[in-house]
């Protein structure tokens, strides 16, 4: 080896070493506690998981200095999308407070986790649709921390005025303006859901919206807990609904090879680009940010806004659910303050979606936020996203379904197999 | 006679082999029987497996799981798939290995033409997933073709081919990453095979008046061959346990799901399947590990 290869060797280890033990920062408070904080004292550790990372998590951060600063409390944060690496913690030493996007913890480990009503957790500020999510066994183990709702359609109102377009307010409506657009030689929709290991989620978000419209939230909440089998005639009608709009290319961007192929931010950007595909594309709030991170000149309000998905009774959304392994004071004190006044009043202000705490109604600064907020309270009722909730099984092979139907597969053996899953899955 | 100092205790080379026996007990035997207890529990590893059995469908009882990884359509389409890749891939990568290491030799600029042709080794397996996705991306809006097959296609008037969800295309365009990915690997360690052959034979094979072909079949491969069967049951190793390039690019969808994606996805969900699975895959490398192993054994007796 030359005279400078074992330093620089030794130099390259030791930079490796310290890029992997440096923690992510989390905020460090000082002064005395108040009320909030019960007895939880100055100094006293707080274990936190999560799944954002980057600006969601500055966001969340945002959101506990308020706390932090207050109370003292040292909060350690770990970041992870893998249920893996949640399910290695949880069975050795859980995090005292774990925020994750969907309600699996709930059934996977209901022993280990604590009835938040009982630590202190403000229950009364939420709707009865919001407890419901997180009760399992009459024990409130979990409660939405954010939600984002995904029953919207984006579309560009500048394009929608110079063409002639109306925002539809029926599903009738939203049919007519569908073929109106098809007869103008307009594309009318933007799909695309591939994902990698994830493909066909974006199917699954717009069939539970089709459900919401033509069979009502409470036959999705029974699919979802097992009582109406997927293989129902209510669902193939959905999928047939769906299958007419994903696998035409008179009807969505490149037709079925389009829908499969096309990421999904792909499809959103598809919408806004300068010589634009397609007019409207269904997807969730994240969308907003997307389309002004891709596109920066555009203005929210004229170039890009959205409407509700027109029809459907309830809205579907993506939640954050908040569950606690542990009555630490700490805990305790983290807990009191997010469902309470203060935590609404952080959440609504730094903008990290919506929060579900009633007190935050009225706090929001973002405008796209305020209308989203205004479509949620409008709405008759929250259904959580089918796909988020279901056990893992259950959902691949309902993405696999929603896959074979765009491919121009056989719809109904499809949803029998999807059936068989459920039925396995739910243990019914 | 041995001075009395030299003399190793009955115990002392137990002692030595301490350290690494306790490592391998705690690393890889307890998991090992851990992984097979688990195939044999249902999916919460709480009860026998035949809790998981659902009524009106054949139940194997304690076996249950091990009826899932053998009949299952998915698992039956990935154990097709496997031994698709097996086929086609592991003959593929060893002949382009074999291919560049000969080739390699008769230019001037070998060490770099050797370089390039490794240095997909050095990238991580998601990594070449992400590189190949860009260059198989497929536009079908009309816009113009921003992955680089397709563009070349169309450039050439052709049509755009979804190369990711055309089934059974997507299969053959995973093995061309494979392909790319290992034939560095095969390339090095043969090219050091050709390399240590003694140059006489090859001399007096062509003073026979053999040429270059007859040379390269009847002469070099034969002399190579111990070589080659390494190389050939490390890449079936490889191949059973495939798994990065299909998560990566299509997620096992497509019709191109493999056993150790099947794993992946049920790990944290049904246990008990899960290890089913990972206990078939033990079962199918063993006898190529044996084969590995009586090579080495015969070749060590060789010495």
């Amino acid at each position: 080896m030359s005279k400078f290869s074992k330093p620089i060797i030794a130099l390259v280890l030791i930079a490796m070493l310290a890029a992997a033990c440096a923690t992510p920062a989390a905020p460090t408070g000082t002064t005395a506690p108040t009320s909030i904080c019960g007895d939880a004292k100055s100094g006293d550790k707080l274990s936190v998981m999560y799944q954002w990372t980057g600006a969601e998590e500055e966001k969340i951060n945002a959101i506990f200095k308020p706390f932090v600063d207050q109370c003292g409390i040292v909060i350690t944060a770990e970041s992870t999308r893998d249920a893996g690496v949640l399910d290695t913690r949880v069975k050795s030493t859980p995090p005292d407070i774990l925020f994750w996007p969907t309600t699996a913890p709930l059934t996977l480990y209901p022993d280990k986790l604590v009835d938040l009503s009982t630590v202190g957790a403000a229950t009364g500020n939420y709707a009865k649709y919001w407890l419901d999510l997180g009760t399992a066994n009459g024990k409130q183990l979990a409660l939405p921390a954010k939600v984002d709702i995904k029953s919207i359609i984006w579309y560009s109102p500048a394009r929608f005025t110079a063409l002639g377009y109306t925002v539809p307010k029926t599903f009738d409506e939203l049919n007519t303006l569908v073929e109106k657009m098809v007869a103008d030689k307009n594309i009318p929709w933007s799909m695309g859901f591939e994902s990698g290991a994830a493909t066909g989620w974006t199917g699954s978000d717009f069939i539970q919206d089709l459900l919401l419209t033509q069979q009502g939230p409470q036959y999705v909440l029974d699919i979802i807990s097992g009582k109406v089998a997927y293989n129902d005639a209510g669902v193939l009608k959905a999928y047939e609904t769906y299958k007419k709009w994903a696998a035409d290319p008179k009807y969505t961007v490149g037709g079925s090879d389009g829908t499969l192929n096309t990421a999904f931010l792909e499809a959103i950007y598809k919408v806004f680009q300068p010589t634009p595909e397609a007019m409207m594309v269904k997807q969730s709030g994240f969308a907003g940010g997307e389309i002004v991170k891709q596109f920066p000149t555009l203005v929210y309000g004229t170039d890009y806004d959205f409407f509700a998905f027109p029809g459907a009774k309830g809205m579907q959304g993506g939640a954050d659910y908040m569950m606690a392994f542990s009555t630490s004071a700490a805990a305790k004190a983290m807990l009191a303050y997010l469902t309470g006044a203060e935590g609404a009043k952080a959440w609504a202000q730094t903008g990290f979606d919506l929060s579900p705490n009633k007190l935050a109604l009225g706090q929001y600064t973002d405008p796209q936020l305020i209308k989203k907020s205004e479509a949620l309270d409008a709405a008759s009722g929250f259904t959580p996203d089918l796909g988020d909730t279901i056990p893992a099984p259950f959902g691949d092979t309902e993405w696999k379904a929603i896959i074979q139907t765009v491919q121009g597969g056989d719809i109904q053996a499809a949803l029998d197999s999807v059936a068989a899953a459920q039925k396995q899955a739910l243990g019914k | 006679m041995m001075p009395a100092i030299m003399k190793q205790g009955k115990w002392t080379p137990w002692l030595y082999l301490l350290p690494a026996l306790l490592i391998m007990a705690l690393f890889i035997a307890y998991p090992t029987l851990n992984t097979i207890a688990l195939s044999f529990m249902d999916r919460t590893s709480t009860q026998s497996a035949a809790a998981d059995c659902v009524a009106g469908q054949p139940c194997w009882g304690v076996f249950e799981n091990y009826r899932y990884a053998l009949t299952n359509p998915e698992m039956t389409q990935a154990l097709g798939n496997n031994a698709l890749w097996l086929i086609l891939m592991v003959p593929g990568t060893v002949a382009a290995g074999l291919l560049f290491a000969v080739l390699a030799e008769r230019v001037r600029y070998e060490k770099i033409a050797k370089s390039i042709i490794f240095m997909p080794m050095a990238i991580s397996f998601i990594g070449a997933g992400v590189i190949w996705q860009f260059m198989y991306k497929v536009e079908t809006g009309g816009g113009q073709q921003t992955g680089l097959l397709n563009a070349i296609i169309t450039g050439l008037g052709g049509q755009p081919i979804a190369w990711m969800s055309t089934y059974p295309v997507n299969n053959f365009a995973l093995m061309v990453v494979g392909v790319w990915l290992w034939a560095g690997f095969c390339m090095t360690i043969l090219s050091a095979a050709i390399k240590g052959l003694p140059s006489e034979v090859i001399e007096a094979a062509q003073v026979d008046g053999a040429n270059a072909w007859q040379t390269f079949w009847q002469v070099m491969i034969p002399l190579i061959m111990p070589t080659v069967v390494v190389v050939f049951t490390t890449m079936i190793i490889n191949i059973l346990k495939i798994f990065d390039i299909v998560f990566v690019m299509t997620g096992g969808n497509y019709g191109t799901e493999v056993i150790a994606n099947r794993m992946f996805k049920l790990i944290v969900t049904d246990t008990g399947r899960s290890m089913a699975i990972a206990v078939l895959l033990i079962t199918l490398m063993t006898p190529i590990l044996i084969i590995n192993i009586r090579r080495f054994n015969k070749q060590e007796e060789l010495r």
